[in-house]
């Protein structure tokens, strides 16, 4: 039986939503089907602030779907209960009211697991969810799970893939709404995978909420569009043109998608009580205003002072006022921006080689400034912001044979909105000394006089009291160091200087001997930075502290002195996929969480991933951070010797700190390898960081695919000798911590399996890539968390792996494989 | 009378072929010169007179022709004409418009050509009258203004601009002509940043705009307060300044391909006697060698910007793909600096292309590298004046390049590397290093290349004083900043140590004859303290320990030419004569370096008595001078990271004066109207109106 309970036709998405839905602003969140007549009834008359309060949550509330969604909500849920009625009515009836818990549904879980063993354990979950597979008759608990605490995205989503009953589909595809964005959004893959390859059930679940979601946020949009893209590839090209994935996608992109009703954005109203005391506003408005202000000033300057007989009224000719009275355009800024990183991209690759590559690539962003700022931003950023300028003489080329993957720094300004806030304008990129073009006048050959007599002519010209703002005073500051080095030239703290007093007569002596000592001294004394070397021109910038590059940057900026100043850095790959990159990413960040949940201490950095279509994206690069290849060709030294040279001697706090950060990495990162089976472990995708914690890059190769399936990298990870050493020798207490921590984090990655898997399990639908090879990857994946052994017996597995690892001849092969073809040492 | 007649007969056989016959404007023109009010008879005469096909050369000799009694009587006239041609530039037909900016242009150049004697009052008077000068003036400029930044004819608007470089070019010394002070009043100065602002116009017409900046910002530059500088110091809109750099960018490519192109052909071989004998199609001097004419008037663009606009120095490294698309050859006129800039057509233009082109050749480049190039080329030969004017500008704008905080920082830049091919003079005892791989590398290093190879190329009996000095100056300045910022620059120091090691050894060997005309002990004091700053802060921006002991090998091995030095200088110091004071100054300065030379030359002598060993390897030298830095001493040196900052006046002022003036002229010649030849604006205007 099929019950098409459910939503409106696409076509109704389109029409502009009528303003009633405006005055439901109770979320639907509280429309849960235990407390049908409150949520369902007829559109209540809102007090003003709680529409305003609840707007976060329930903006959703303004569209068609949220109304619809309620009515499925119930329709379904009461079929459910009809057809349970008669199996275990009492159990379907006392459903509790869960309304409150629902907008944090998942601390609750996690406190429940832990703390609350009379509380539906994980493991009923489970069963819960085998129930329903083999026993229709038994939905009722289904529908109590689902109404309880407990559910979360993550059984959301799971029940969504799972189950074959539209009902619970379309029930699923209401709840969506109720669950904060955040974790929503981070199984998107997942539902839009589902919604371009399975059937048209899972479909109409889904698309409901993703139409809402896109209504409300261009950045939503451009990723659901982006993910559709992607994911759409690996379909026939005749049925990919036809298919759901593409139609939406052709949708969202035709910009139609605004958001619902003629409410202004910017109404104040709905805006100001947001934020907490400085409005976002202020934010923007702070950003603009220097430049504004000395904008003008230099126009008053020009047309006030000299033309004094004319009328010409053209300064400041050039069009650059902002237009942000006008429509918003809503994606067009981004999509424009990621185009033209893509295009530098893809002109990059056909350089031969890296210093031309590193030109190419500065002086195209370099053009590319003259665009900003615009309402762009970085998806892979935590916080809102738009993109004020690319340091273009920062960016760097990275080590890539054929393509030409390349790293960026970007200044943005953090803002409380990046819709709605206005953008900055743009600062010149000669502002940042702008005032010193009035200082130096003198020197065009005017006497002080003669400059006197220009300012009588020339009124309003530099004692103009707007000339010297604050927004002035604020310039001359980032300016300071500058001047200050400029008026004591000769001040020298390493050099006995010259001193020009005439008055000291006395013979200064030094010895040549110290100013030789001190030249090797000083060269010796330099922070172990990277030599340049034009083959590899991201070590020098990737070994740079990331703190000292901020400020290095922020100094050269001229919108270093706003407050809301930020820097960000991204990879941009053109030419590759990212999608095992973004699964791999993924499982991480699920294992990460699942450790923390545990109170494991193995400690992992996923890395953001961004999906732009099957052969493009970009990365959110590990920060203070370089690869072992990099690290092992400068310093010419041993694994263990660079920790000394960097941190100390083995008895010093840092050097264990640094020791300890390398073992419960190292644990995180050797669970990892072996469950997702990770390859291509060479020491250029390995990252050392600052702190000593090391991280696994490049997820090209994981589960069901290998490099060149030549069946190298024979063990479960990487644990060369030189890791073993630096950990302390393999029979030394880290290096037991080392294995404790393993097995702890496998016992705790083994009680969550079923969240991993999911991930892996539902992108496997409908794709092709390498790491689904064969039939049997999920197969093998669920095997190696070893379900049926006893924790000793793991204990032993575990030691198994590690010995294997460190005997492993095939890592030494392999490495010595990529130093022949590579150069990778 | 005689030469107007030449003239008038010249005129003929151009233009018409009957004796005869006269043209209607030609009558016209003689009644405006007639007592009469020519409105008189004929209220339409104005009207109608703006709708003939101007004579520019009969008005003009009209003009030359017309003696002092007679000005009184025609005065009126001639102001009448003047009235009307501004007040035709407000009519909607454009040809009127066409007609009235030649006429004025013709009414400037003629009544100069007259008058060249008469003070400037006189030729207002004249022209205008003066009781309504300021207010004709004032209509005028409003009216070009108007003109340039509106939406019409970009002929029209090229027609303008010739307009105003005519009326600044007008008389050799820009300072005398009185009618500037109106434009001073009447800026025009926002219009030329208006074109310089906007691709397509910049395309167009952007070469005379900057030629014209250039130009108007000489205008009694150091009398008075010219009102184009105060406010070229002042711009800092990006695209503008942008512009302005673009244009520079493309005259000096273009000049730079030019030469290389020469330079290739004259090189011989199949290939290029295929290539020249294509190329003699479109160049009509083929014997012309490699002498493309300099163009000043564009690096005194590029100096004013630099000098005075503090913001253009970002302009400077603004990276541009290089333009090195052949312009289409069109007319044979490589003389002229005008036409290159109206060949490339603007969709090359970078500002306005988004996506550079896609050519894995295309070397990206920017103004500074492109102006080294140009550099390295004009430098090669200073003989001729023009040549020698344009190194010492070029030599000027590095020093104040170098002297710019700012532009040392991207000089010093370690991730701007660039690889900057530098021309070097082909000569005879090295080869011409013809595909020598340069490494890229942060530009200062090109500046300084380009410096070596000026000091080693220049040592000739006419030597070339002033250019030395501002060369060894920009080194100075170069090297005081990076010991202030302690930048550890990656060069090969060694090669600037012999270099100015050679020079000084040129300077004893032509002691005599260059005493007669320069004050070599200024120069070698200056070079001696290059030497001294690597002695005693070589600690703070050496690139390498090793680096420091090849310092005192290069001088110990050179000691001779020191040696050499200090008995000349201590020899004019103790005698009395002009030079005792300066050279007892470059005695005091040895001072460290003759103790080096003391302290080692034993050490190294000993050592291979002690090792019998009768030549010393450079491993040998460097291990003595590494295990004896010890007992040595030196004495630390006044104010060797001090130096004067540039300034234009008074010592650089009569160099500007002349160079301005022979800019004017070169300009005035190429002014012509005729390169806008009214056929093609009454082509274009028929179908308008």
């Amino acid at each position: 039986t099929r019950s098409r309970s459910f939503p409106p036709p696409p076509s109704d998405q389109n029409s502009p939503c009528p303003s009633p839905s405006l005055s439901i602003s109770s979320s639907p969140s509280l429309s849960l089907p235990s407390t049908p007549s409150s949520s369902c009834g007829p559109p209540q008359a809102v007090t003003p602030p709680l529409g305003v309060i609840s707007e976060g949550v329930a903006e959703l509330s303004l569209v068609i779907d949220a109304e619809v969604a309620h009515r499925a909500c119930q329709e379904v849920l009461q079929k459910v209960k009809l057809k349970q009625l008669p199996a275990a009515p009492s159990s379907a009836a006392p459903s509790p009211p869960a309304a409150p818990a629902l907008n944090t549904p998942v601390k609750p879980l996690k406190i429940r697991e832990e703390d609350d063993p009379e509380g539906p354990a994980p493991g009923s979950v489970k069963s819960a969810r085998r129930r329903q597979r083999h026993n229709p008759s038994k939905q009722s608990w289904l529908l109590r799970l689902f109404e309880s605490k407990l559910f979360d995205v993550s059984m959301a989503i799971s029940y969504l893939h799972n189950s074959k009953e539209p009902g619970v589909q379309a029930y699923i595809g209401n709840r969506l709404f109720s669950f904060p964005h955040e974790e929503v959004d981070f199984y998107l893959p997942q539902l839009l995978n589902m919604y371009i390859h399975m059937d048209e059930d899972v479909g109409d679940a889904i698309k409901p909420y993703v139409v809402h979601r896109c209504r409300q946020s261009i950045s939503f949009s451009l990723q659901c569009a982006w993910l559709l893209g992607a994911y759409s590839s690996d379909m026939h090209i005749s049925t990919q043109r036809h298919s759901r994935g593409t139609k939406l996608r052709k949708l969202i992109l035709s910009d139609e998608l605004k958001p619902a009703g003629p409410r202004a954005r910017r109404d104040p109203l709905t805006l100001t009580p947001f934020c907490p005391v400085a409005s976002p506003a202020a934010i923007g408005e702070h950003g603009l205003s220097p430049s504004k202000r000395t904008h003008q000033r230099s126009k008053s300057d020009a047309t006030v002072s000299i033309s004094l007989s004319s009328n010409l009224k053209r300064t400041a000719s050039n069009p650059k006022v902002e237009s942000s009275q006008d429509e918003p355009v809503r994606l067009a800024p981004q999509r424009e921006f990621i185009k033209s990183l893509m295009g530098i991209g893809k002109r990059l690759a056909t350089l031969p080689t890296k210093e031309q590559k590193t030109q190419r690539l500065v002086s195209e962003l370099s053009l590319l400034n003259h665009k900003l700022p615009a309402r762009v931003w970085l998806p892979t950023a935590a916080f809102d912001h738009h993109v004020v300028r690319v340091p273009h003489t920062q960016a760097v080329v990275l080590n890539s044979k054929d393509k030409a993957p390349y790293l960026i720094y970007v200044e943005v300004l953090e803002c409380e909105n990046f819709e709605t806030s206005s953008v900055p304008i743009r600062i010149p990129e000669n502002r940042i000394r702008s005032t010193r073009s009035v200082e130096n006048l003198p020197d065009c050959g005017m006497t002080a006089e003669q400059r006197a007599g220009s300012f009588s002519t020339v009124p309003n010209y530099d004692n103009d009291d707007e000339a010297w703002s604050v927004d002035d005073i604020g310039e001359l500051q980032v300016e300071l160091p500058e001047i200050h080095t400029n008026s004591c030239d000769n001040i020298s703290q390493f050099s006995v200087d010259s001193i020009t007093s005439l008055e000291s007569k006395e013979p200064i002596f030094i010895a040549a001997g110290d100013i030789r000592r001190r030249l090797s001294e000083q060269l010796a004394q330099a922070p172990t930075t990277f030599k340049r070397d034009p083959e590899d021109p991201s070590a020098v910038a990737l070994k740079e502290p990331w703190e000292e590059k901020v400020r290095r940057i922020r100094e050269g900026s001229p919108y270093g002195h706003l407050p809301y100043w930020r820097l960000l850095s991204v990879i941009v790959k053109c030419g590759d996929d990212l999608r095992q990159e973004l699964l791999a990413f993924q499982v991480l960040q699920q294992l990460k969480s699942i450790w923390e949940q545990e109170r494991v201490p193995l400690w992992i950095k996923p890395y953001k991933i961004l999906v732009l279509s099957s052969d493009s994206g970009m990365i959110e690069p590990v920060v203070n951070a370089v690869s072992l290849h990099q690290v092992k060709k400068q310093s010419q030294l041993s694994l263990l010797d660079y920790f000394l040279q960097e941190h100390g001697t083995p008895t010093t706090e840092a050097f264990l700190s640094a020791q300890r950060n390398f073992v419960q990495s190292c644990a995180g990162y050797s669970l990892i390898c072996y469950l997702l089976q990770v390859k291509d472990r060479h020491n250029g995708n390995i990252l050392l960081d600052a702190e000593g914690h090391i991280i696994h890059i490049d997820f090209g190769f994981i589960l069901s695919s290998s490099p060149k399936n030549l069946g190298f990298e024979t063990s479960a990870f990487k644990l060369t000798t030189e890791f073993v050493d630096v950990m302390g020798g393999s029979d030394g207490d880290m290096f037991n911590y080392y294995k404790m921590l393993m097995l702890q984090g496998l016992i705790a990655a083994r009680k969550h399996m079923d969240r991993v898997l999911q991930i892996v399990e539902i992108m496997q639908q409908g794709t092709q890539l390498p790491c689904f090879h064969g039939s049997s990857t999920m197969r093998g994946l669920k095997e190696r968390f070893h379900m049926s052994l006893t924790e000793e017996q793991l204990q032993l597995l575990v030691d198994q792996l590690v010995d294997g690892s460190m005997r492993s001849l095939t890592t030494k092969l392999y490495d010595g494989f990529q130093y022949l073809t590579n150069g990778i040492m | 009378m005689s030469q107007v007649e030449k003239k008038a007969g010249l005129l003929r056989r151009t233009s018409s072929s009957k004796k005869p016959l006269k043209e209607k404007v030609v009558l016209m023109y003689d009644e405006i010169f007639a007592k009469e009010d020519p409105a008189k008879n004929n209220a339409r005469f104005w009207d109608e007179l703006f709708l003939m096909k101007v004579n520019l050369e009969y008005l003009e000799s009209k003009l030359e022709s017309v003696d002092g009694e007679e000005v009184q009587r025609i005065q009126d006239n001639i102001n009448s004409l003047f009235h009307h041609c501004v007040q035709a530039l407000g009519e909607e037909h454009q040809i009127k418009v066409v007609n009235a900016l030649q006429t004025l242009c013709a009414l400037f150049r003629g009544v100069h050509q007259k008058n060249k004697s008469a003070s400037g009052f006189d030729i207002i008077n004249m022209l205008m009258g003066f009781d309504k000068a300021e207010q004709r003036m004032k209509d005028l400029m409003e009216r070009l203004d108007s003109l340039l930044c509106g939406d019409g004819s970009e002929s029209l608007k090229s027609l303008c601009l010739k307009l105003l470089l005519c009326l600044v070019t007008v008389t050799d010394n820009i300072s005398q002509n009185t009618i500037l002070e109106y434009v001073m009043i009447n800026s025009i100065f926002e219009a030329i940043l208006q074109i310089l602002s906007d691709v397509s116009s910049r395309g167009q017409h952007g070469y005379d705009a900057v030629v014209l900046l250039a130009l108007l910002v000489n205008y009694r530059k150091y009398e008075s307060v010219n009102p184009y500088i105060v406010k070229l110091s002042i711009v800092d809109d990006e695209p503008t300044l942008d512009g302005m750099g673009m244009v520079v960018h493309q005259a000096l490519t273009e000049y730079n391909r030019q030469y290389k192109d020469k330079e290739e052909e004259n090189q011989g071989g199949f290939f290029s006697t295929l290539t020249s004998m294509v190329g003699s199609m479109f160049i009509a001097d083929a014997d012309e060698k490699l002498s493309v004419q300099t163009n000043e008037a564009i690096l005194l663009a590029l100096y004013e910007a630099v000098h005075l606009n503090r913001n253009f120095i970002t302009v400077l490294a603004q990276s541009h793909p290089e333009i090195d698309i052949p312009t289409t050859p069109t007319t044979p006129t490589p003389t002229t600096p005008t036409t290159p800039l109206g060949t490339t057509p603007p969709s090359l233009d970078m500002m306005n292309n988004p996506e550079l082109p896609l050519d894995p050749n295309l070397q990206t480049s920017n103004l500074l590298i492109t102006f080294l190039k140009y550099a390295s080329i004009v430098m090669q030969d200073t003989k001729d004046e023009h040549r020698l004017n344009s190194a010492r500008l070029c030599l000027i704008i590095l020093t104040c390049i170098a002297e710019d905080q700012y532009a040392d920082a991207f000089l010093h830049d370690d991730n701007m590397n660039f690889r900057v091919n530098l021309h070097r003079m082909p000569m005879r005892h090295r080869k011409k290093a013809v595909d020598k791989n340069i490494p890229s590398r942060p530009l200062v290093c090109a500046v300084l290349d380009l410096m070596v190879e000026f000091i080693v190329t220049h040592m000739m009996k006419d030597f070339p004083m002033d250019l030395y000095l501002r060369c060894v100056q920009i080194i100075h300045k170069l090297l005081c900043y990076q010991k202030k910022c302690r930048i550890r620059l990656h060069y090969t120091w060694r090669e600037l140590w012999s270099a100015l090691i050679n020079l000084l050894k040129f300077l004893l060997s032509n002691e005599t004859t260059l005493l007669a005309k320069h004050n070599i002990f200024h120069l070698a004091l200056l070079v001696v303290n290059l030497f001294n700053m690597f002695i005693t802060y070589g600690d703070t921006f050496l690139p390498t320990s090793n680096s420091y002991d090849e310092l005192y090998y290069e001088i110990v091995r050179m000691h001779q030419v020191f040696d050499n030095l200090y008995c000349m200088v201590l020899r004019v110091s103790t005698n009395t004569g002009q030079w005792k004071e300066a050279a007892s100054k470059v005695t005091h300065a040895l001072v460290n370096v003759r103790a080096i030379i003391n302290h080692f030359n034993p050490k190294i002598e000993s050592y291979a008595a002690v090792n019998h060993i009768s030549q010393l390897s450079e491993e040998q030298v460097l291990e003595v001078v590494r295990s004896n830095y010890d007992t040595l001493t030196l004495k630390l040196q006044d104010g060797l990271d001090q130096f004067e900052r540039y300034s234009e006046q008074p010592k650089e002022a009569a160099f500007f004066k002349e160079l301005v003036r022979s800019i004017s002229l070169n300009v005035r010649k190429n002014v012509s109207l005729n390169t806008l030849s009214q056929d093609v604006l009454l082509k274009e205007f028929s179908t308008i109106s």
